[in-house]
């Protein structure tokens, strides 16, 4: 690790500890998962690109069924191709890792399931969303009777403004009681 | 409609900085960051532009400010990028200005920066030395925190064991291997000739015997002197108190950790309420890195989304319930039947294997090992047939699972009762196993505690092939849940029954032990005290325990407990209440706006233009608003802490969506009080500072709300985001916009607080009807801490005050209103002259369009005409109010005085408040703003175009903007008739 980590230097390995819910550990571990990724001639250059494919053959992610909405909502790339620099890899890791606030994990989990990035999920979001845990498989997949209902329970039990969409403040609402969420 | 935060739109994005940039540095810095995440550098850029003041106290606040964003900077969903500019910023702000504080300060800071670095090194080196933590993590990152979670429970067990040992080390076995008797020495401590052969073999030290039988390991290596070593320590006491010690110590670990649990559930894992969106939302374990668990986990979900519809679906039709309830009952009657069953077998194979002992001098490998044998066989067998019974229960599966948790750790606690009881019959022959018993008990607690894996080896749900998955989630619900934990605690306790019964009923052994020789154990107790201590300390000893003192004490603590029980059930009643009462304003407020909606739009006809009176929609707006902020303002304190800005976003937007026609009013509203805000802003140029005083009516509109309201340094900027974040202006922040200026006018001469609070109130108060009301009920109520400060309060606002329920309000607002008009009749008349506006409506009319146009149409350039008839209409002691009003008047037209006076002494004062930390909830809500602000896009363009046609007199107004103005305007026109009507 003595090698990676001299080229992270002292400032910007602070500065990512302030910046984020990472240990100091955790970010050189980052850091050398990320220049795993890289390409031999792009060693050393924190501000190259990773494509989204490359990011999602990470093996934290290539199950997850969102790995492509993480990866768009974590990207800062002007193209929108979801692909990550080093920071935006942190942030993901960060906004993921135990400690980050319940405000931050619901926040980004609200931007990963807004699928048209609008900021509400509507009907669609919530259709896609299903689809995605469920899988597009012809046996797993959700009747459309099926799936009508459940929105129409999820819309009834969280939109609280009844205006047919979920928005972040009903979400981070639903959310914070989950049990899931409180530990 | 682009996503404003990823697109970073030039367009959009130099908007909130005209007005932002007014407002000074500090909320430069704060907010632009939360309105729109990812705009240019240049507004960060001018960070420090105002900071130069050489006021060492103000310097230090906005130091103080700084630091508060870089502590809480991780807490925002920014990108990196933008969260290092912004760190940098802060921290070259701090460096910069720090040096010019005094000295003393500059080593405080310095010195907590020492701190902090080496708190964050200690951290670091912390988690190294976490047991487990990377393997956990490891394992987590392939199974998921289902699993996880489980090891992290048993990890939490293992520290709680490591603690138990070190007590027990450190107080009892150290201290007796080093200052006790020796080895050998006594018979307790010597290996008998004929053992001594056999005493290493492996059989006879994995059966605990040989050289273990004769270690500080066991009860009677322990001698019975009172004091060992030349340092007097008392062992047999030491050894009684580490004993209760450890028994406190499991029972204070496992209640704080399920009051942990249930401080952070808060109380809402019984309402059940949010099934569906759990089972979408939360359904994914995001640390699941395998690819067999995703698809189990996926399998699973779908299994409990299928479940949940199906659920649904069954609860319309209803099964017959004769038949269910028959079901049940039988089932728990076979349940019983096992348990019975099964204690039985336990005592009769443990009391059969005595007599054998004591019949036969040789036993057979059988008989030795009967009773072991049965009761494994008991653990194997029983936990299936109850499942196999909780198929007849029908239960849901969840409910299911914890009856059968329940059931096996019944069954569990059954069999080492009998055991111990049966065990305790062949005690009262041989006694010196009792305490044997004791000292094993207490491992035998936690390690042969029902271990979670075995409850789910035998427990199968119905979904086959994805029964880990199923069963993790389960873990999980069971962990946060303390279910679990309570479990544990109410079998901590049983377990402590016996051991307890043992210290009090028997007597310990005459022969080995620490406490060889006396009457009971507990004498040890009463002995030190008698012969140790002074005098007045045993005697005060035994009057403390004499019966005189011990049963008021106990009938105090029952009556402690009632009294707190009763307070638990009022708040729970209360929060009942509240919750209902939630529901149903909710409710009757979408109703009156729909009403109000559909009553404006079937009156549209007649056509007067009155720009003064499209201002009436805000207070309306506003009035619909406030009871709901104040609700989600108690809602949000009492139950939760995660979402304080939730409800109210939610609620706001609730009462744009009903009406759809109703939201191109608000629109207007909203663009008039933008405009007005704009008015202040185009001063700005002139006399910038004044503006700042806007944060601080912003908190005083809001006092009693959670600090991360508070936090907002600006109401403008504020009322920004939450235009974003909803798609329809909030009228409440227009609201406190509106009347800001008149706060602001009024502060030179008034209590600020008062100013405003008369203006508002007055306003509002001659305003029709229910809206009305509401209105007061929140100005007042929500200001009733600031004015019970507040020195000169007329005498009929505070009659409103304390009438908090609404039913009170309509007769105050009357009886309010006509006092108004007779104390000042000729005022409202040489006013109405100058009315361009209102031809043949009365005087009451007429004050109240004047009133609006005070409020907020000022910005209209026909309103301009006004500016020379100051409104007289308040009560006689009131004259501040004709200035603000008028100040309020001559604003937009850039009137150059005044205003930068105030700004001075407001600047002050407010300071502090500014520096209020933004928490967390609150810079996530505001930065997530962004998020939603794209659908609200039309009408911020909206309000570009009334800024812009005020920064440039020039009526450049959109259109869109302007036919609503008209028809709003009609609108208003019939209301201000009905209103004379129903008030004069």
């Amino acid at each position: 690790m003595g090698t990676t980590a001299s080229q992270l230097s002292k400032e910007s390995l602070s500065e990512y500890q302030e910046l984020t819910f990472l240990t100091k550990q955790e970010i050189l571990l980052a850091y050398k998962r990320f220049t795993e990724l890289l390409d031999k001639s792009e060693k050393g250059d924190l501000n190259v690109r990773i494509p989204m494919n490359k990011i999602n053959s990470l093996p934290e992610l290539k199950s997850n069924p969102f790995k492509d909405r993480i990866c768009r909502v974590f990207s800062t790339s002007e193209h929108k191709d979801g692909s990550l620099t080093f920071e935006d890899f942190l942030d993901l890791l960060s906004a993921f890792s135990d400690s980050a606030t319940l405000e931050i994990k619901s926040h980004y989990a609200f931007r990963i399931f807004d699928f048209d990035d609008d900021g509400t999920l509507d009907r669609s979001d919530l259709e896609k969303l299903v689809n995605c845990l469920t899988g597009e498989t012809e046996e797993t997949k959700l009747s459309p009777d099926e799936m009508r209902q459940l929105i129409s329970n999820i819309l009834e039990e969280s939109d609280i403004d009844k205006d047919g969409t979920v928005n972040l403040s009903e979400f981070q609402h639903v959310i914070s009681r989950s049990p899931d969420f409180v530990r | 409609m682009a996503f404003l935060k990823l697109a970073g739109t030039a367009a959009l994005a130099k908007l909130p900085l005209i007005i932002l940039s007014t407002y000074g540095a500090k909320n430069h810095i704060f907010l632009c960051p939360c309105v729109l995440s990812c705009s240019s550098s240049d507004d960060e850029d001018k960070v420090d532009e105002k900071v130069d003041s050489n006021d060492p106290e103000e310097m230090f606040q906005n130091i103080q400010y700084q630091k508060e964003i870089i502590a809480n900077i991780r807490t925002r969903p920014w990108p990196m990028r933008r969260k290092l500019k912004v760190l940098k910023q802060a921290r070259e702000i701090v460096l910069k200005y720090e040096g010019r504080l005094t000295r003393t300060r500059g080593y405080q800071t310095a010195g907590a920066d020492l701190l902090k670095k080496l708190s964050r090194l200690l951290y670091n080196i912390v988690v190294l030395f976490i047991p487990w933590e990377v393997r956990i993590k490891k394992i987590e990152s392939h199974f998921g925190s289902g699993v996880a979670s489980y090891f992290i429970f048993l990890r939490w067990l293992f520290g709680i064991n490591i603690v138990l040992t070190v007590m027990t080390g450190a107080f009892i076995v150290l201290p007796e291997l080093l200052a006790g008797a020796p080895f050998g020495t006594t018979r307790s401590k010597t290996i008998p000739k004929e053992h001594l052969a056999s005493a290493q073999d492996l059989d006879t030290i994995w059966s605990l015997g040989g050289y273990l039988q004769y270690s500080v390991l066991f009860y009677g290596y322990y001698g019975r002197v009172r004091k060992i070593g030349s340092a007097g320590y008392r062992l047999p006491l030491a050894y009684f108190l580490v004993g209760m010690a450890v028994f406190a110590y499991s029972f204070i670990i496992l209640l704080r950790k399920m009051a942990k649990n249930s401080r952070l559930s808060l109380a809402s894992a019984s309402d059940e309420s949010f099934t569906f969106c759990w089972r979408v939302f939360c359904a994914w374990d995001y640390l699941i890195g395998n690819p067999e668990a995703a698809e189990s986990k996926g399998a699973a979900i779908v299994n409990n989304i299928r479940e949940a519809i199906v659920e649904e679906q069954e609860k319309k039709k209803d099964t017959s319930l004769a038949v269910l309830i028959s079901l049940r009952i039988l089932a728990n009657i076979l349940v019983l039947l096992s348990l019975a069953g099964s204690i039985y077998i336990i005592y009769f194979v443990v009391d059969r294997s005595q007599k054998l002992e004591q019949e036969k001098p040789e036993l057979t490998l059988w008989e030795k090992n009967e009773v072991s044998v049965v009761v494994s066989l008991i653990t194997m067998i029983a936990p299936s047939a109850f499942e196999l019974v909780a198929q007849l229960e029908m239960y849901h599966p969840r409910t299911s699972l914890r009856f059968q948790l329940a059931r096996v750790l019944v069954l569990y606690l059954g069999n080492l009762y009998s055991l111990i009881i049966a065990l305790l019959d062949k005690v009262n022959s041989m006694s010196s196993a009792v305490s044997m018993l004791t000292s094993h008990n207490l491992e035998f607690r936690i390690t042969d505690y029902p271990n979670p894996t075995t409850v789910y080896h035998n427990i199968s749900p119905e979904y086959g092939e994805f029964k880990i998955a199923e069963n993790l989630i389960v873990w999980l619900v069971l962990t946060s849940n303390n279910f679990y934990l309570a479990m544990l605690l109410f079998m901590l306790f049983l377990c402590m029954l016996p051991t307890i019964f043992a210290i009090v009923r028997y007597r310990p052994s005459q022969h080995c032990g620490p406490f060889s020789g006396q009457e009971k154990i507990y004498d040890i107790i009463s002995e030190t005290v008698s012969n140790d201590f002074p005098v007045w300390f045993s005697k005060m000893m035994t009057y403390i325990t004499s019966p005189v003192v011990v049963l008021p004490a106990l009938l105090l603590l029952f009556m402690l407990i009632y009294y707190l029980q009763s307070i638990a059930r009022s708040l729970k009643f209360t929060n009942n209440q509240l919750r209902m009462q939630l529901q149903t304003e909710r409710t009757e407020d979408k109703k009156k706006v729909f009403q109000m909606a559909a009553g404006m739009f079937s009156n549209v006809e007649p056509v007067t233009l009155n720009p003064s009176i499209a201002r009436l929609q805000v207070p309306e707006a506003a009035a619909d608003k406030q009871p709901d902020q104040q609700e989600s303002d108690i809602r949000s304190q009492e139950t939760s802490i995660y979402t304080p800005s939730l409800q109210r976003n939610s609620i706001i937007t609730s009462h744009q969506s009903p009406v759809h026609r109703g939201n191109t009013i608000r629109t207007i509203t909203q663009s008039a009080s933008r405009a007005d805000l704009n008015g202040g802003s185009v001063a700005g140029s002139v006399r910038r500072p004044a503006v700042t005083v806007l944060p601080k009516h912003c908190l005083e509109n809001n006092p009693n709300r959670p600090s991360p309201f508070l936090g907002g340094p600006s109401g403008a900027c504020r009322s920004k985001s939450y235009h974003h974040m909803t798609c329809n202006p909030p009228p409440h922040c227009s609201d406190s916009i509106h009347s800001d200026p008149l706060y602001r006018k009024t502060i030179r001469s008034v209590h600020p607080v008062e100013g405003a609070r008369l203006i508002t109130s007055q306003n509002y108060g001659v305003r029709r009807g229910h809206t009305t009301r509401y209105l007061i009920v929140n100005e007042h109520e929500s200001r009733k801490k600031l004015l019970r400060s507040a020195t000169r309060i007329p005498r009929h606002y505070f009659m409103e005050e304390p009438a908090e329920i609404l039913e009170l309000y309509p007769l105050n607002v009357r009886r309010y209103t006509p006092c108004t008009t007779y104390h000042q009749p000729h005022h409202y008349r040489s006013y109405s002259s100058q009315q361009h506006l209102s031809e043949e409506e009365g005087d009451e009319d007429q004050r109240k369009g004047r009133r609006k146009m005070s409020l907020g149409k000022a910005h209209r350039p026909r309103s301009l005409s006004d500016l020379h008839q100051p409104p007289h209409f308040y009560i006689g002691d009131r004259v501040e109010n004709r200035i603000t009003i008028d100040k309020e008047k001559r604003r937009p037209c850039l009137s150059p005085t005044g205003p930068r006076h105030t700004e001075s002494h407001v600047k002050s004062k407010t300071k502090p408040k500014l520096e209020t930390p933004q928490t967390e909830s609150d810079s996530a809500s505001l930065a997530s703003s962004s998020d939603q602000q794209n659908s609200s896009a039309d009408q911020y363009i909206q309000v570009i175009n009334n800024k812009e046609r005020y920064l440039k007199s020039e009526a450049r107004q959109g259109k869109t903007s302007k036919k609503k103005f008209k028809t709003s305007f009609e609108l208003k026109n019939t209301e201000s008739n009905d209103l004379l009507c129903s008030n004069v």
